[in-house]
């Protein structure tokens, strides 16, 4: 069973990132984006992170999807301009990519990445997540938040209409 | 843990069929007989003039980033109420100063004047709201 | 981690506190001012500034150290980086106070960014976890993105933010799997474990490879190496002027700070902290691979330059060509090599500011960045004309001036390092003779041809003639002074390694 739930999810991933990426309507792209959204947060649910799956939908589905439609909608002359992408040069593009795929899986697959790793028990990890923060990695904990404020007022002065 | 994921999974499984099935049924039993004037947007009886897009107020888009550095925020708070018990006074500081940071960013927004829904400021309006008068309300 | 640590942690953590509660201050004090009077907010940033930098200076790094578990490091590279970054930020507000571009609109969050990108910078200089080291770089990238975007109104600035965005998010992603790759086989993301891991050799050297390939992906990009420069030329013709002189040199030397300190610490064998009995780990011969970006970013750059008939353009590309000699030093690694990149970084900052802030002000005057228009500029503004004069030959790297010197630091690190590089040398070599050319055809376009000799003589404003003077005067006379600035490159190289 959680094979096959697996193996949907993978599908649901595939098939909407396709759709994103060969579609001809933004707005259809940014609503598959919200397949491969869900999809990841699956994937994250059977790698045994919970926290992270949550966050996925909370901040990626939640919010990211949400200004992407903003930002599609609120561009101008949205009546008279084409709202949809074209792909071209897709030959070149499929050598291209399936050569640096090749590479890529050339070099990756040799290697035993399993080794002597046992898997682990299903836990919750809200709370290791949540005591490493605070501790080991207190200090980037608080740099995200310099980081967040800076983009909040480099996005908020550059929306801005006036000069 | 994990059955836990199994009953949220039903859970959605069911709330996408229930939403679908009056899609589904409809479409089974309706009789379908499309003209052009049927397919056209419904406006009030009235023909539709123009497009159905309309552009939004760039207002909307500056709420939504705010929105969302603000709901990274909350992720990173969800984590501290967890392990708050255990870990102590010293996490409230840690929290502390990551939020004072933060709330530098609302005061700004705040005052810079992105979280007012109506700017009042109307260029060409004459009587009670033109611009001079509001501009001497502002300096009283 | 206990409250002791964190406030012995802390101790260590100052300038970057200091830059912090600044930055904050700055945010504050910019909310009271009206748009007309937001340049206060430059002045107070400005100042803010000299605080940090005395406090680097004051910074006391006999011993590295690492702090917050490990995650950042504090160790004398990492401070000279900073301080190069500072007093490039100094410098670069002090010519955006007298930059048209900036007038009349609001500058508050302008000098807010900047503050932001100096911080960003601070960690990525001494950035020894994988983790740290991309919140740093995104922090980096993130304001450069916003800051060259900031003529909002302008369709070139808007193109160049948007070009910058969409290259940075993707070679970022690309760094990003790097790490990912890097962490799976180690099994640790602090940078120092990662080297113990690799070291063990039991990694296929294919893998080895494309994991070299995605990280120098991620960093080549931040310092605009071939090929990864793509976006270069674009971002600085449409950035404003200041920001395009802040980014071909900060980011650029912080970009090398971290491409230094996390090929030798992860890559690499390294003995000792100052790294004297030193070798890149065997099964990833990584000193090859930066040896062919090297050449390939001094060819391209300078062969590009030699195209450009715009000033910004033709400084992009020289840029480009100049992180390609700072590759060189790369290639070396050991601690002569290390120096030598030191040393050029501040000069090419000193030179390179220049070059932009002459640019910057021809710009205000006489409303021009075609270098055809520079024509006669040596008779009609003397003073601008030596000095832009002074900075050409410096960035060609003739003799008397810093330039040549850092070259010449640069070039004999690698000649002593052994006969394998001696092509390169040569190689950078024929580099400076091609890039003679472009730099000077400014120089001539400002002194020999058509001279139309004009009636009265352009005086550029005391505050930017004094600003050009001082990152002058060290090219010029640093090296009869005894050169302290190489004597403090040279005790910089000093790495923490648990």
């Amino acid at each position: 069973m959680a094979d096959f739930i697996f193996w949907i999810i993978w599908a649901l991933i595939v098939a909407s990132a396709a759709l994103v990426a060969f579609g001809n309507n933004l707005i259809h792209s940014v609503f598959a984006l919200m397949g491969t959204f869900l999809g990841v947060a699956g994937i994250y649910i059977f790698l045994n992170a919970d926290f992270l799956a949550v966050t996925q939908i909370v901040v990626y589905v939640g919010g990211i999807l949400v200004l992407l439609v903003f930002g599609i909608m609120l561009t101008n002359k949205i009546s008279s301009a084409q709202i949809s992408q074209s792909s071209v040069q897709k030959w070149l593009g499929l050598i291209v990519v399936l050569g640096v795929l090749t590479i890529i899986l050339t070099a990756v697959l040799p290697h035993d990445w399993v080794g002597s790793i046992t898997p682990m028990a299903f836990n919750e990890t809200v709370a290791g997540i949540g005591k490493l923060l605070f501790t080991e990695y207190l200090i980037l904990f608080e740099i995200a938040s310099v980081l967040l404020l800076g983009a909040l007022i480099g996005a908020a002065t550059l929306a801005r209409k006036e000069l | 843990m994990q059955e836990h994921y199994g009953i949220a999974l039903a859970f959605g499984a069911v709330a996408f069929l229930l939403m679908y099935m009056g899609f589904i049924i409809q479409k089974l039993i309706a009789p379908n007989n499309k003209t052009e004037l049927k397919m056209d947007t419904y406006e009030c009886g009235e023909e539709p003039e123009g497009d159905g897009w309309l552009q939004f107020n760039i207002r909307f888009y500056v709420v939504a980033l705010i929105f969302i550095i603000f709901d990274i925020e909350v992720v990173f708070l969800f984590l501290w109420a967890v392990v708050f018990k255990e870990l102590g006074f010293l996490t409230f500081v840690e929290v502390f100063v990551f939020m004072a940071i933060l709330i530098v960013g609302l005061a700004y927004a705040w005052v810079k004047g992105d979280l007012d829904w109506v700017k009042m400021k109307l260029k060409y309006g004459t009587g009670r709201y033109s611009a001079a008068r509001l501009h001497e309300a502002e300096t009283k | 981690m206990n409250l002791n640590q964190i406030m012995t942690d802390l101790s260590y953590f100052i300038p970057e506190m200091m830059l912090t509660v600044i930055l904050l201050m700055v945010i504050v004090f910019d909310l009271f001012q009206k748009a007309e009077t937001s340049i206060r907010a430059g002045y107070l940033a400005l100042g803010g500034l000299a605080l940090v930098t005395l406090s680097l200076v004051g910074q006391d790094v006999s011993t590295p150290t690492g702090i917050f578990s490990n995650m950042l490091a504090v160790d004398g590279f990492g401070r000279y980086i900073k301080l190069v970054v500072t007093i490039g930020a100094m410098l670069v507000m002090w010519m955006s106070f007298n930059s048209n571009e900036l007038k009349e609109r609001r500058v508050g969050e302008y000098y807010v960014l900047i503050l932001t990108l100096v911080l960003g910078m601070f960690f990525l200089a001494s950035a020894t976890h994988l983790l740290s080291i991309y919140i740093a770089l995104e922090m980096v990238s993130i304001m450069s993105y916003l800051l060259s975007g900031y003529l909002k109104e302008q369709m070139r600035s808007n193109e160049a933010s948007i070009k910058y965005v969409v290259f940075g998010a993707f070679s970022s992603g690309i760094l990003l799997y790097g790490f990912s790759l890097l962490y799976g086989l180690t099994g640790s993301a602090d940078i120092v474990e990662i080297q113990a891991a690799l070291a063990a050799g039991t990694i296929s050297p294919a893998l080895m490879l494309l994991i070299l390939v995605l990280v120098l992906v991620g960093f080549g990009y931040k310092i605009a190496a071939v090929p990864f420069h793509f976006w270069t030329p674009d971002v600085y013709e449409g950035a404003p002027a200041p920001i395009t002189a802040f980014l071909s040199v900060a980011p650029k030397a912080a970009g090398f700070a971290i491409i230094i300190r996390f090929f030798n610490v992860a890559f690499s064998n390294a003995g000792n902290p100052n790294l004297e009995a030193w070798t890149a780990l065997e099964n990833m011969n990584w000193q090859a691979v930066i040896g062919v970006l090297s050449v390939l970013s001094m060819t391209v750059g300078n062969v590009v330059a030699l195209q450009q008939t715009n000033i910004k353009r033709m400084l992009a590309y020289s840029s480009i060509a100049h992180a390609g000699y700072m590759l060189l030093g790369v290639v070396v690694a050991d601690q002569t090599g290390i120096a030598a990149i030191l040393y050029y970084a501040a000069i090419y900052m000193l030179m390179n500011l220049g070059a932009f802030f002459v640019a910057i002000h021809i710009k205000n005057a006489f409303d021009t960045e075609d270098i055809e228009d520079y024509q006669s500029l040596g008779y009609k503004a003397p003073v601008l004309g030596v000095l832009m004069a002074i900075f050409m030959f410096s960035l060609t790297g003739l003799p008397p001036t810093g330039g040549f010197v850092a070259k010449f630091y640069l070039f004999r690190a690698l000649i002593e390092y052994g006969d394998q590089y001696f092509w390169l040398a040569l190689i950078g070599l024929v580099n400076g003779v091609i890039s003679l050319y472009y730099y000077m055809r400014v120089v001539k376009a400002m002194y020999f041809g058509k001279m139309e000799l004009p009636g009265s003589v352009h005086n550029a404003p005391l505050n930017v003639t004094i600003l050009l003077v001082i990152l002058a005067l060290p090219l010029l006379f640093g090296w009869m002074i005894g050169d302290p600035l190489s004597a403090y490159a040279q005790d910089a190289v000093q790495f923490f390694i648990k």
